[in-house]
């Protein structure tokens, strides 16, 4: 399967020149970017791995996408995105968030069911994924 | 790998077969960066003809570009050598509006570093710092002064070797994103090359910037005063042409900061000697004017004396 | 106009019997209005032969102390404070006949936190003043003073997006077609192939409670069931508004307790439930968790004409200040009244910390709102993927766009429809970001999109005719060029 977090994962996979393009934009607007990568992509862990510290102050997307080739050497078996976060008040939180690397094979999840009193059902959702270790996700290794 | 290489702007240009050459020239409006240089910077003729020349070879590279001649990125880091105080700084500045015009630099900013923000304390420690200021100064220019610090082979715990594999890695793969100037002591930076010849290869434009003559100095003088709305008297004038002359063998020099400070040290005489006598009343030329006494109280005439 | 105060002072002002209103303290135009003062903006039409002065004067007074006598009761009061001054009158423009009355009340009128009791102030018992031909509430500056005794949003656009975990693009909904007479099953199967196609939201329809043809828990437990099964499937959070709105309170509180308990993340009243129960159903939500979303059923009643009612930019600041997180309000293209200018103002309110005063979009005060949450407008009705660079434009990044129609009625099925208006968003907002002029080259980047997504280029096609021009009923008053000082 293929999972649509963010804000561009019903498009083809962005190229590298869309994605300097999208972190121009970001920069532009005085964000500053954020490279995060994860195997837990279960929809409410909100809190995936940083990739060294959110860039402020950049100028020109070339830094980003450096520390993404970095990011890609060590974890591109993983999902990795860029966020951008807006410190301004009455935001706060980040503005635009993408997926810019996925694993080869994507499980996907497991819907679990628990009947309860009634009709009702106890649902949850677990990642395929995450029945493996940490480290041991995706393809070999 | 290097991220979008594109000389901003030319290669989303549809190819041509014929450019105005003026009419190119205008569009990217570097004379008015090179004029503003030539009037702003005293002095320094070599190095201002040297960057007209720089220009010029890039404004013809950028038209190849456009009639999709070339698709080479050129290389562009500088080393720029001489005595402190000589303006290294400030050209650099220019060279980065005239890179960031002609397309060449796409964001234009320039970061200037020593040798301490780019070498760790500890193992581990340089490379972040390194990539830190780095990323910063993408799209932009990256000013490096007293370069050849980065280099102490003498010092078994140092780490500025690993800056500078960063910096020769950085210098070669990513010529379309950034621009590096070396700068320092002419005699010292030869010795840097030497012993780290990677740096000389990927260097395309070596400056040097010669001392300022008696008579530059003079006029860097005068702007800074007039910038400050003070002025000599012409007696005054006259000790300070001395006085230059006197300075300038002395050790330590450091051409147009020597100046400033020198100035400085002129105004504090002219405050105190105004003060001195509670009784005046000042008018607008008591307050402006430096006068001969104010210059010729400066050590370097004692010293000449005695 | 606005010279003159004729108001009498001292013992002659409560000698019995009938006095003008100008005169009675209501006209005052050299009052200038407290920092702390609620400041209403109507639209006065005085019957013939009414003088605009004395009808406004009429207006401050019958929303607040006045009545049609002099009583010798209010001189137990301090009368003076507690009358609304109406301190300026200007002529509408190109509008003959209408004028425009700022009124301002003290804050001692109004309890705290109370949408009823503001509204029983001011529209309670003057619009059917017989002096006057018509009469519409155009606008209202709240002071922070009283924004600050209100909840506000129980979410907020931000903390939504932080619990969706989506950010940079509008989010997608779609109400459940047809409207009426499905059972929760199927109701459920629509719900789940719209969720698995594309869109964050589903929504129930405003007159969709609890029926014969499908009861309320049928519903909810089929929703959730849809909604689980498209969380898996897709890896993103999903929800549908479940729509709460009972015949009492308590009804409404078991249904949104239901909904907690099933897991859902939002929920849904009408506004017709009253102020009331929409504030209590916010204070709820907070303590919950949950979004609330308001359909604004039966607005149009009192809203779309421009010369009698409340114009809706004032339910928008009410329903902030009650504490709903999402709110209708107006698609520009659609099938729904509302032009570009007067919308525009609508979305600033929700959507802005400090709304600056902009003739031309029918905002009338500078409103500071006191870093009370952010409420998600949301554009529903007759509107398709082939209008999204149109609907980026006139309506800005934090919006809810929903295509019922527009994925329900799609050829290729539910699920195509909502890929194809998921697919047109994401490459209009990269096209967007990319500093593309993407409302010039709309159509393009569609075409370029549809090229990878058979969806995409089906609905354009079925759907590339459709528009909704017709004159609107309530444009501004004030164009672009036109100031007015304050």
């Amino acid at each position: 399967m293929r999972i649509t977090q963010g804000c561009f994962s019903f498009l083809p996979d962005l190229t590298d020149q869309q994605i300097t393009r999208q972190v121009q934009y970001c920069l532009e607007n005085g964000w500053a970017v954020n490279i995060e990568f994860t195997d837990d992509p279960h929809p409410r862990n909100n809190f995936w791995e940083m990739w060294g510290l959110p860039m402020f102050d950049l100028r020109d997307a070339a830094g980003v996408l450096m520390e993404l080739a970095e990011c890609r050497k060590v974890y591109g078996d993983r999902y990795i995105r860029l966020s951008a976060f807006d410190s301004s008040h009455g935001w706060e939180s980040v503005r635009l968030s993408f997926i810019v690397d996925r694993p080869k094979q994507e499980p996907g999840f497991r819907l679990d069911r628990h009947e309860v009193a009634g009709r009702n059902i106890r649902y949850t959702t677990t990642s395929y994924a995450a029945d493996r270790p940490e480290g041991q996700r995706y393809g070999g290794s | 790998m290097s991220a979008l290489s594109a000389v901003q702007g030319v290669s989303e240009m549809p190819p041509v077969e014929k450019v105005d050459l003026r009419r190119e020239f205008n569009e990217v409006g570097i004379g008015e960066v090179l004029n503003q240089l030539d009037r702003e910077l005293i002095g320094l003729r070599p190095v201002k003809t040297r960057i007209r020349e720089i220009a010029s070879l890039l404004l013809i590279e950028r038209i190849r570009k456009r009639m999709n001649l070339t698709s080479d990125v050129p290389t562009l880091h500088m080393s720029f050598t001489g005595n402190p105080g000589t303006g290294k700084t400030t050209v650099a500045l220019r060279i980065a509006g005239i890179l960031h015009r002609l397309g060449f630099v796409r964001r234009g900013q320039v970061v200037s570093v020593t040798r301490d923000e780019l070498v760790g304390q500890y193992i581990g420690h340089t490379a972040p710092k390194t990539k830190e200021i780095l990323k910063k100064a993408m799209g932009g220019v990256l000013f490096i002064d007293e370069a050849y610090y980065l280099h102490r082979p003498d010092n078994e715990r140092d780490y500025g070797q690993e800056a500078i594999e960063i910096l020769l890695q950085v210098m070669e793969s990513q010529r379309e994103d950034l621009v590096v100037i070396l700068a320092g002591y002419g005699d010292r930076m030869d010795k840097f090359f030497a012993s780290n010849p990677g740096f000389r290869s990927r260097i395309a434009h070596h400056i040097d910037f010669p001392d300022y003559s008696d008579d530059d100095l003079l006029a860097i003088a005068e702007l800074m005063l007039r910038d400050m709305n003070y002025k000599f008297s012409s007696d005054a004038r006259e000790a300070f042409v001395r006085y230059i002359g006197l300075r300038k063998a002395q050790p330590m020099f450091s051409n147009a900061r020597s100046i400033r400070n020198a100035l400085d040290r002129m105004r504090l005489r002219q405050a105190n000697r105004l003060v001195a006598d509670l009784d005046r009343v000042l008018t607008a030329d008591d307050v402006v004017s430096l006068e001969a006494s104010d210059v010729l109280a400066s050590r370097v005439f004692m010293k000449a004396i005695g | 106009m606005n010279d003159q105060s004729m108001t009498i002072r001292g013992k002659d002002r409560y000698k019995s019997g009938v006095m003008e209103y100008k005169k009675m303290g209501y006209w005052e135009p050299d009052y200038v209005p407290k920092d702390t003062d609620i400041i209403a903006l109507f639209r006065v039409t005085p019957q013939e032969g009414v003088d605009p002065i004395e009808a406004s004067a009429a207006v401050a007074g019958e929303s607040s102390t006045a009545t049609w006598t002099v009583v010798w009761t209010d001189r137990l009061t301090a009368a003076e404070k507690y009358r609304a001054k109406c301190y300026r009158v200007d002529p509408v423009p190109n509008s003959p006949g209408q004028y425009f009355a700022y009124i301002a009340y003290d804050l001692d009128l109004f309890e705290n936190g109370s949408i009823a009791n503001l509204s029983a102030s001011i529209i309670g018992n003057v619009f059917g003043f017989k002096p006057l031909k018509a009469l519409r509430l155009e606008d209202m500056r709240l002071p922070v003073a009283y924004v600050k005794t209100f909840q506000g949003p129980a979410t907020g656009i931000v903390v939504e997006r932080e619990r969706m975990d989506k950010f940079g693009r509008p989010l997608l909904g779609a109400t459940v077609k047809p409207k009426l007479g499905l059972s929760g099953r199927n109701y459920g199967r629509v719900v789940y192939e719209a969720l698995k196609g594309g869109l964050d939201f589903t929504k129930d329809d405003e007159n969709i409670n609890s029926q014969p043809f499908m009861h309320w828990r049928e519903r909810f437990l089929y929703c959730m069931e849809a909604v689980n099964k498209a969380q898996a499937a897709s890896g993103e959070i999903k929800g549908t508004y479940l729509n709460v709105t009972a015949g009492t309170m308590e009804d409404m509180y078991k249904r949104a307790e239901f909904a907690k308990e099933l897991g859902s993340i939002v929920i849904m009243i009408d506004l017709v439930i009253g102020y009331t129960a929409i504030q209590s159903m916010a204070k709820w939500a907070r303590r919950n968790d949950m979004i609330l979303h308001l359909h604004r059923a039966g607005h149009s009643t009192y809203t779309r004409q421009r010369n009698h009612g409340v114009s809706f930019r004032v339910i928008a600041k009410w329903m902030r200040l009650a504490g709903v997180d999402h709110i209708h309000a107006g698609t520009v293209v659609g099938k729904l009244e509302g032009d570009p200018a007067t919308t525009r103002g609508y979305y600033d309110i929700c959507r802005e910390d400090f709304n600056r005063m902009q003739l031309e979009h029918g905002v009338f005060f500078d409103q500071n709102w006191a870093s009370l949450n952010k409420l998600m407008p949301v554009a529903s009705g007759g509107i398709h993927a082939g209008q999204m660079h149109q609907l980026l434009d006139h309506l800005g990044e934090d919006v809810i766009l929903q295509f019922g129609g527009g994925t329900i009625g799609h050829p290729m099925g539910i699920q195509a429809g909502a890929t194809a208006n998921r697919v047109a968003l994401e490459a209009m907002i990269l096209a967007r970001n990319e500093g593309r002029d993407f409302l010039q080259e709309g159509p393009e980047i569609l075409a370029k999109a549809a090229q990878t997504c058979t969806p995409l280029k089906s609905a354009l096609e079925v759907w590339k005719n459709v528009t909704f021009d017709y004159a609107s009923t309530d444009m501004p008053d004030y164009a672009p060029t036109a100031s007015v000082s304050m």
